[in-house]
């Protein structure tokens, strides 16, 4: 009785070491079934496009797609660079110092500013955005920055600005406070303390705020479509989105313009995963 | 002010206890030594304060410019007669709001809104939690594999909407190609000609951006609860069935209800996917509250009922984030 239990334990544990790696794999293609079939058409030739679904591979790889994709987008990168970029400068910016002060108020006791801080920050997140771009479109039209990069910057910044704050708040709050106590009682001032001793130790904190503010702006869809209209600035996402209603033939260059939107997250999935599972964490969970 | 301070700082002094329950690092200030001189000490935490305070004005100047005021002009917007450039018009009350919760495409705009979320959120929650729980058993590339499910929610949602719209297509879309292929539809469907195929497909899509986020928080939870619970339970002769519903069920709630309320914000908020897989239609089938603000304001002319909708989808939110705060407040108030 017992050796045959045995047995059958050591059955189950092999066929759990096969079963459960395959059913993995299985719920994994699936859900990136849709990015495969994307890439793959993106570098098959786009005549051939109809027969693709009968094929898993393509037959041969072609870079026309994607020759296609660059020479009309290239000016749609580099615009959704300057203004992805831009938003992490301005976000973190304003957010670094904001987590810095909130952090030490909160170890001199000041727990209400603390507290109505970060609810408002919170708040702030939870605003629809099509409730502030109508405000944004007078506003801008008055202000000369509507069809500019800087216009979306500022507005690209509200998606990042109080996730940034949040995310590096809660780093903030793991820095053991008796390094800036020490920075302290050495007479440093609260901005020397900052700049030199918790802005070094905070730079994972950093990262993943700035990782995060950067898909934020450049995966941006509703300030660029919003705040851009009739104008030659375009986003590439409002460029992919150009190029797909004015184009229903060559759905390949499409597709391939896709792959190029999609090349930062991919970048950021290889290299910078920790950051990405550690802000998700930091700015759903920890509040 | 400083009497008031004052007296706080002296009803300190007088229960020491009050301060006892800080944690060791709080009371580690190095003001502390310096208490015995009360005003010295205050002046000094006082500047301390007000030098802090002064790293926050940046932020709180970004968010009086880019979140107050736009809300408040939002309002005023839409309690007023404007047309597309003008600033302000004449005062009309409520008006505007009366218009649009009259309006029919308000109403389906309201209905396709509620819909959306509650399926979105059910199938996002549920398909979320079985990838959660299946990768929670460590196994040969379970790291790996669940690092790439994450994939989906880190595209932007142009990119994923435009996958989809694509794949979709009544003629050549690879669905309808491989429905035929198996037999199971012998004419391809266009499923963008009917509201209900049009929300269908939104839906879709929305639940295949939504898994990922779920996916991932919903496995940290999990690995948030000890073993040995479960492991206990199983000795005791408990059930997998049992096991989830008592122990599982029960210590994933909290995480759940952040889950959950986070997802109702992100959904509400949901513009692009409507935009480039039905840009509303057809006949403004598949309007969500969303692009129904949009459409008003930036297509019809009509800003003050833009403004209109869009407030009533900020209120929303705002009850949302109400119970979103009131069910973190633990972690916010200890901050």
């Amino acid at each position: 009785m017992n050796g045959r239990r045995r047995l059958s334990l050591f059955w189950k544990r092999r066929a759990r070491r096969i079963v459960l790696p395959i059913g993995g794999l299985v719920i994994t293609g699936l859900m990136l079934l849709p990015i495969y079939f994307t890439i793959e058409s993106s570098l098959a030739p786009s005549s051939s496009f109809q027969a693709l679904s009968q094929s898993l591979v393509p037959s041969h790889f072609v870079f026309s797609n994607y020759r296609l994709a660059f020479g009309q987008e290239r000016g749609s990168i580099v615009t959704s660079l300057l203004i992805a970029l831009g938003a992490v400068v301005l976000s973190v910016g304003i957010a670094l110092p904001a987590a810095y002060g909130l952090t030490k108020l909160g170890y001199l006791k000041n727990r209400a500013i603390v507290s109505v801080a970060i609810i408002v920050l919170l708040v702030t997140q939870m605003v629809p955005g099509i409730s502030l771009t109508l405000a944004f479109y007078k506003l801008f039209f008055h202000l000369h920055l509507l069809n500019s990069i800087p216009g979306l910057i500022l507005a690209d910044s509200t998606n990042g600005m109080p996730f940034a704050a949040l995310v590096l708040r809660a780093y903030m709050g793991s820095i053991p406070a008796e390094l800036s106590d020490a920075a302290y009682v050495d007479g440093a001032s609260e901005w020397r303390t900052f700049r030199s001793v918790i802005a070094p130790i905070a730079v994972p904190g950093i990262v993943t705020a700035g990782l995060f503010v950067f898909l934020f702006a450049w995966g941006d869809f509703l300030y660029a479509y919003t705040l851009t209209a009739g104008g030659n600035v375009t986003p590439l996402t409002k460029g992919i989105l150009t190029f797909f209603t004015n184009n229903t033939v060559n759905w390949g260059g499409v597709l391939a313009t896709v792959v190029l939107a999609a090349i930062p997250s991919g970048l950021i999935l290889s290299f910078g995963q920790r950051y990405v599972m550690g802000g998700l964490r930091a700015g759903a969970l920890k509040g | 002010m400083r009497a008031k301070v004052g007296a706080n700082e002296a009803l300190a002094l007088a229960r020491p206890a009050a301060n006892g329950h800080d944690t060791p690092e709080r009371s580690a200030d190095p003001a502390s030594p310096a208490r015995r001189a009360g005003l010295w000490h205050w002046l000094r935490s006082h500047r301390r304060q007000a030098t802090l305070i002064a790293f926050v004005v940046p932020a709180l100047t970004y968010v009086i410019l880019f979140f107050a005021y736009p809300l408040i002009y939002g309002f005023t917007m839409s309690v007023e007669k404007i047309g597309f450039i003008a600033q302000s018009g004449p005062y009309i009350g409520l008006h505007n709001y009366k218009v649009e919760i009259n309006d029919p495409v308000t109403r389906e705009a309201l209905t396709n809104t509620a819909i959306f979320l509650v399926t979105s959120l059910f199938f996002q929650f549920t398909i979320g939690l079985g990838i959660a729980s299946y990768f929670s058993r460590r196994f040969f590339l379970s790291g790996f594999l669940r690092s790439l499910i994450i994939i989906p929610w880190l595209f932007p949602p142009i990119a994923s909407g435009t996958i989809f719209a694509i794949m979709f297509a009544g003629q050549g879309g690879i669905i309808d190609e491989t429905l035929q292929s198996l037999h199971l539809i012998s004419s391809p469907i266009f499923w963008f000609d009917s509201s209900f195929k049009a929300m269908f497909v939104i839906i879709f899509v929305n639940i295949w951006i939504g898994i990922p986020f779920n996916a991932v928080l919903l496995y940290s939870g999990l690995q948030d609860i000890p073993t040995e619970m479960w492991e206990a339970s199983a000795l005791d002769g408990a059930s997998a069935w049992q096991r989830f519903r008592y122990i599982t069920v029960p210590l994933l709630r909290p995480v759940s209800l952040i889950v959950i309320m986070l997802g109702i914000i992100y959904t509400v908020k949901t513009f692009d996917l409507v935009i480039v897989l039905t840009n509303g239609g057809p006949d403004n089938g598949s309007q969500l509250m969303s692009t129904w603000a949009y459409t008003l304001a930036f297509q019809n002319f009509q800003t003050s009922q833009g403004a209109a909708v869009a407030n009533m989808l900020f209120l929303f939110c705002m009850i949302v984030a109400f119970f979103y705060i009131r069910a973190t407040r633990r972690e916010v108030v200890l901050a």
